[in-house]
């Protein structure tokens, strides 16, 4: 068998997981031997009816200390398999137990094509770690890697030491989301002591930063055209609306647009006023207002008599842009927000390739806030 | 692709953003508004791009068409149109949104005062809707058209713009009908815009199997060195399709197959295949490496046409299974039509790489299945070794449609006490390894069109060139005297047994689909 979609009514635990309407709810599959994986996958291909094809892009190994993880990630991957196929690796470690034990299960999931009415599958590998962790989870990861293909790590909630370095060797990209950190300095200078230890190979990609991707996007655009060019250099005042627990979000795209356009940290006036100084001595004055609704729901920035505006439109998943030259307003375009839900953010990641050095400048332009 | 002399300098917000050339705001005017092509293709692809936030919100659509029609009407309709044939799902919020910015501008092609009357439109729609003086024309009306309406642009000085802004010409194909034709539209076209102006748009480039031609090619080391005469033993491009004639008869009459697949899209691919690896990814580069395939090709002498290049028409026969009328049977045929419905041609590369390596390319309609694949013949592994001689030679196939994809034929031993070899495939699919559909042809054209980007489309010397390799063979067909047979075959069949005979006297065949 190589599908187990299993019918069931949503728990309490899937209600965080956006799940699609009529979701199915996927098993961890087949509980396996340890020395066994590569056996019993082989014999779940040999064994499967029908025509499928089992098809990988990418070891995608996931890791959370969360209790339920396994079961909630497994769901996770069913959707993010959708559209980016891989071997999926679903790791859950509860490091506080005495007796270190592994156990682990196999499982597929298949969908249907985009073209024609043949089945694609992903493998999933899922453990459940108990005891020293961190003592097995690089020789878990190491030993069931499908060859030649390169290995995404995505790390849930916090790092903590000490992050051995036989496995982050040999991880391509670490995905984090820095939204739900508690200290980010701290975090983020363990990972910076990772990517120093692998030479700066290890690609960071943090979720909050992806989370900016369709904003950065609307308000680029306003400035295509060279004409709108001087009016990044008149930017005078900029107002950013963030949800409450989404401050870091907010801060990241400061630093993006300070980043981009050569702006320093003047002065920070409380914990929501900042001025900003461009290199020519051009002030900005920031406003970061916290308010329900969308991680960043909308961004205001004026530049002389006109306002550039970014804002999530009612339907939710459209971002509303507009351009107001002395009160002058031109006709709103929609444009797509993207999903701030685990599988749109990570799939929007997987897209991606390539350092992201513009990330790494925009965290550095605005470090002093994080 | 690299910037162009009239793209801007680049938005530093843009950085890590795009991987692309950033489409400029324009107006978008379609000649041919009301006809099957912008309601089909044109204006589902702009949808598609605004629904993914491709497109820049000024963007403007101004509708060119002689019948009566006011904004709303046009509106409606291309609404309608849209839902039909767009990718994906039509949401009112976007299409309210995107419908604001379409406008229809009642005129004949011929009539000047139409044209004025388009300036002062633009002019205004460039104040309301920020499209910045640019301009994209794009002439969707059938090609006796063009001229009327390239005079009448360049007369209401519609060829020129403002410093900072551009105009651009979108043709669709046919671009000409022949090389004296294909000379006197680019000189009409020539004579209202500049080359850098002018976009020839042929949508099997906007392909992803197309483009990735080139990545295959010049992105994996382990192809670049078994990439010529030593290695490759022939070259075979086949695009073939279960649809008859249809409701294009009219068109097609003139054209026939060779016109109408050879001279662009198969020569298209043929040039992605054998082009040298260009300077760099400009459009001038790739297209200057093209034009010199085209040119390389090697011209027959009227008896060699007879030998190398075999012609078919479709009789009555069947389509899965259902039967359908032969081609002198279709709606506005001429009972007596000579028009090629399948052309399949031997040629050969006269240049260092190529030299003796036969190119096989094969078109035709009502064929038994629908696809269009090139497959790279690799040479037989010397027999010495296993004692035999291996029947089967490596193939790598690029499938550009359906199921598009890459796979590779290579020989395995078949599991057992016994030395038995069989050939295995190794397949890649698109839409296996990517869940991610692939943007249609035209919507990738079309941005490319906005951003400046010319890679994709045919350039003036391709197109003359390869009218001067097909104008000999149409001259060979339509001689008074000795011209070379019209083979008939049933319609489901892989065309007349002579396409086949042209590949067995080299010792080859067909590959099966």
């Amino acid at each position: 068998m190589i599908c187990w979609p299993v019918t069931a009514t949503h728990g309490e635990d899937y209600k965080k997981l956006v799940m699609p309407a009529a979701a199915e709810i996927y098993s961890l599959g087949a509980p396996v031997e340890i020395g066994n994986i590569e056996q019993e996958l082989k014999k779940l291909w040999r064994d499967s009816e029908g025509a499928m094809t089992r098809a990988s892009l990418m070891n995608l190994a996931v890791y959370s200390e969360q209790s339920g993880s396994l079961q909630n990630n497994t769901q996770l991957m069913a959707r993010i398999t959708e559209n980016h196929a891989c071997r999926a690796i679903v790791i859950e470690a509860d490091c506080a137990v005495g007796d270190d034990n592994v156990s682990a299960w196999i499982s597929a999931h298949c969908h249907v094509s985009s073209v024609g009415s043949q089945q694609v599958c992903s493998e999933q590998i899922s453990f459940l770690l108990k005891g020293g962790c961190t003592v097995q989870l690089p020789n878990i990861v190491l030993s069931n890697l499908d060859s030649d293909l390169p290995l995404y790590l995505w790390w849930q909630k916090e790092f903590r030491e000490p992050m051995d370095p036989q496995l982050w060797t040999w991880v391509d990209r670490v995905i984090y989301d820095s939204q739900g950190w508690s200290d980010f300095r701290s975090q983020i200078h363990l990972l910076e002591l990772m990517q120093a230890e692998t030479k700066q190979r290890l690609v960071l990609c943090d979720l909050n930063w992806t989370r900016l991707d369709n904003l950065r996007f609307a308000l680029a655009q306003f400035f295509d055209h060279p004409a709108s060019h001087h009016r990044l250099a008149k930017i005078t005042n900029l107002r950013i609306h963030f949800a409450p627990g989404f401050r870091s979000t907010a801060i990241l795209f400061l630093g993006w647009l300070g980043a981009q356009l050569n702006w320093h940290i003047d002065e920070v006036k409380s914990s929501h006023e900042l001025r900003f100084i461009a290199a020519s001595a051009q002030h900005i004055e920031v406003e970061l207002r916290e308010q329900n609704g969308q991680p960043v729901h909308e961004i205001v920035l004026t530049s002389g008599d006109v306002v550039f505006q970014v804002t999530y439109a009612n339907c939710g998943d459209l971002l509303e842009v507009l351009r107001t030259q002395n009160d002058e307003k031109r006709a709103p375009q929609l444009m797509p927000a993207g999903n701030n839900d685990p599988v749109g953010l990570i799939s929007e990641e997987l897209m991606r390739g390539g350092p992201h050095h513009v990330y790494l400048n925009a965290l550095n332009c605005v470090r002093d806030l994080l | 692709m690299n910037r162009t002399a009239d793209q801007p300098e680049p938005n530093p917000l843009r950085e890590g953003l795009a991987a692309r050339p950033v489409p400029q705001p324009c107006s978008i005017v379609i000649f041919g508004a009301t006809g099957d092509l912008t309601h089909r293709k044109l204006v589902p692809a702009l949808y598609n791009l605004a629904a993914d936030g491709e497109l820049p919100p000024d963007v403007v659509i101004v509708g060119f068409a002689r019948r009566d029609k006011s904004d709303d009407d046009f509106r409606r309709d291309l609404e309608q149109s849209t839902r039909k044939f767009s990718r994906q799902p039509v949401r009112d919020e976007i299409w309210n949104t995107f419908a604001q910015s379409i406008f229809y501008h009642r005129s004949e092609f011929g009539d000047e005062a139409g044209y004025e009357a388009l300036v002062k439109r633009l002019n205004e729609i460039d104040k309301t809707h920020g499209t910045r003086g640019n301009r994209l024309f794009y002439l969707a009306a059938g090609p006796e058209q063009f001229e009327p309406i390239l005079k009448n642009l360049k007369a209401a000085s519609l060829n020129q713009t403002c410093k900072g802004s551009w105009a651009r010409v979108i043709i669709e194909k046919p671009f000409g009908t022949d090389l004296a034709s294909a000379r006197e539209l680019n000189r009409v076209v020539g004579n209202s815009f500049k080359e850098e102006q002018i976009f020839r748009i042929d949508h099997f480039l906007g392909k992803e199997t197309a483009q990735n031609i080139l990545v295959l090619r010049f992105a994996n080391a382990i192809f670049s060195p078994l990439w010529n005469t030593h290695y490759i033993d022939h070259v075979q491009i086949t695009a073939a399709e279960t649809l008859g004639v249809g409701t294009r008869a009219g068109y097609y009459e003139t054209a026939g197959a060779l016109r109408d697949m050879v001279q662009n899209h198969l020569i298209q691919l043929l040039c992605l295949v054998a082009m040298e690896p260009p300077t760099d990814l400009s459009a001038d580069s790739i297209r200057d490496e093209k034009v010199k395939v085209v040119r390389s090709l090697h011209r027959w002498s009227r008896s060699e046409i007879a030998a190398n290049v075999v012609r078919g028409q479709y009789t009555k026969g069947a389509i899965h299974g259902e039967p359908v009328l032969g081609y002198r049977q279709e709606q506005n045929v001429n009972p007596d039509s000579q028009t090629e419905t399948f052309v399949a041609l031997c040629l050969f590369i006269d240049n260092w790489r190529w030299a003796d390596v036969p190119v096989y390319m094969r078109v035709g309609k009502r064929l038994p299945k629908s696809a269009t694949e090139i497959s790279i013949h690799f040479k037989k592994a010397p027999a010495v070794l296993f004692n035999k001689d291996l029947k089967d030679v490596n193939v790598l196939v690029i499938r550009i449609q359906p199921d598009e994809g890459i796979s590779l034929r290579i020989h395995a031993k078949v599991p057992g006490t016994s030395f038995r070899i069989e050939p295995v495939k190794m397949d890649f699919h698109y839409g296996t390894s990517f869940g991610k559909p692939s943007p249609e042809a035209y919507e990738r054209l079309l941005l490319d069109a906005m951003s400046g980007d010319a890679t994709l489309f045919a350039r003036r010397d391709e197109v003359e060139e390869a009218w001067a390799f097909i104008d000999p063979i149409e001259e060979a067909w339509h001689a008074k005297k000795d011209a070379p047979q019209l083979y008939l075959y049933p319609a489901g069949s892989w065309g007349p047994e002579a396409a086949d005979d042209l590949l067995a006297r080299d010792g080859h065949a067909w590959r099966r689909l």
